[in-house]
């Protein structure tokens, strides 16, 4: 018959009922099984002859004492990682950050949604490229080609007054910064009438901030 | 026929989890784990100072077991429950309290240890038994023993150690130590069984 595998010689030292009775008779019939759990069994003993000490009565109280010490100066059921996530949320910094981000990517969804939306702009002969798919912006022509007028847009109103306190190397400092291409590649997106809305409304603005 | 005018308006005085957020603590044994932790989650630190009272005393000897001295499984125990107050949120309750309470010991501990190292000392003061109840040679050779084989045990393997402190000195039941190790009840009887073949190894020249 197989010897017992080290699984059942522990089942069988510790006489555990999982042990099939089958494979328990074969610790009587078995020399060698028979030595390697008696082995295994004296040093269960030996093991267990060793206690841990007791520690004074008035341990006990100081020890929960201290433990409820430390724990008041903990928040309740948060790791450090997660405290220290809050900690960070909580800083002006991030604050500003956030308020920062908000502020681009209302400005991002409002032109995105005035280009879509906004009615065409007269397709003027400066604007004739835009027809062949290669924008080519004309200022004068695009003013004059759009009466809408900018200052009256609601939404735009909101983005400039979003992004009025916005210094670009605060914001770049605050981690927020576009890749390289990026407008580029976003520009090359649009539609030629979507493009042409584009440049009108920063020609607008352009004049509005005198630059 | 028209509607009647009733207003009907149910009102309880305390919810299920009010009574969680506030058990009477006074009760003591009476008041189960799992509604302490629901009442610390709740904000009620005081429940916590119950479990610690009720499990500091095996969270320190499952320690001491671990590094053999009081300083070490004094400051290993209080982490402990530190590290367990700050991750209550993560007992889902699906093993008992002491389970889990276990399981951040031994991970605990053996960090600790894999870290530093046991720091074995010989035996402290309080190891030592009282010389006017027994005969100091027989003191002597139960200490000097009894040193020796927590030195054989520091010098076990993780796993192997964890087993063998769980299940003879905890009395742990072997799917109790899988769950609290995180691995199956046939790796833990292995982990037992080169557990205690090694001790002997180590122990063979006394022996």
């Amino acid at each position: 018959m197989k010897h017992l595998n080290r699984a059942e010689l522990v089942d069988f030292i510790e006489a555990s009922p999982l042990l099939p009775a089958g494979r328990a008779r074969h610790v009587s019939t078995c020399n060698q099984c028979r030595a390697e759990a008696d082995a295994l069994r004296s040093m269960r003993a030996l093991a267990t002859t060793d206690e841990v000490p007791e520690p004074s009565p008035l341990f006990w109280d100081h020890f929960s004492a201290r433990v409820a010490d430390a724990v008041r100066e903990e928040e309740p059921g948060r790791d450090r990682g997660a405290a220290a996530a809050m900690r960070w949320r909580r800083s002006p910094f991030a604050t500003w950050a956030a308020a920062a981000t908000m502020a681009v990517l209302v400005m991002m969804t409002v032109v995105w949604r005035t280009t879509l939306h906004a009615p065409a702009p007269a397709m003027g002969p400066a604007m004739s490229g835009a027809a062949a798919g290669t924008a080519t912006f004309a200022p004068d022509a695009a003013a004059a080609g759009d009466e809408s007028d900018v200052e009256a847009d609601e939404a735009w109103a909101v983005v400039r007054a979003a992004a009025q306190d916005l210094r670009w190397e605060e914001a770049h400092a605050a981690g927020l910064s576009a890749h390289p291409g990026a407008a580029e590649g976003l520009a090359l997106e649009l539609t030629a009438d979507e493009r042409s809305e584009l440049a009108r409304l920063l020609d607008k603005e352009l004049k509005h901030t005198g630059v | 026929m028209g509607r009647p005018d009733w207003k009907v308006s149910v009102t309880r005085d305390r919810t299920d989890a009010a009574r969680a957020a506030a058990p009477d603590l006074d009760a003591g044994t009476s008041v189960d784990d799992r509604t302490l932790v629901d009442a610390c989650r709740g904000g009620r630190r005081d429940a916590f100072d119950v479990l610690v009272q009720r499990h500091q005393r095996q969270v320190y000897q499952l320690c001491y077991r671990f590094v053999a001295n009081h300083e070490d499984a004094s400051d290993l125990a209080q982490d402990v429950f530190i590290r367990a107050y700050r991750g209550l949120h993560t007992f889902k309750g699906n093993s008992a309290f002491s389970t889990w309470l276990y399981r951040v010991c031994v991970n605990v501990c053996l960090n600790r240890v894999g870290s530093r190292g046991p720091r074995l000392v010989g035996l402290d003061i309080a190891d030592r038994p009282d010389p006017r109840v027994e005969h100091s040679d027989t003191l002597l050779l139960r200490g000097e023993r009894a040193a020796e084989v927590r030195a054989a045990i520091a010098r076990l393997p993780a796993k192997q150690r964890a087993a063998l402190i769980l299940r003879v000195y905890h009395e742990l039941p072997h799917e109790a130590i899988a769950e609290i190790v995180g691995s199956s009840v046939g790796a833990v009887k292995a982990n037992f069984f080169h557990a205690l073949a090694n001790l002997r190894k180590l122990l063979r020249p006394q022996s």
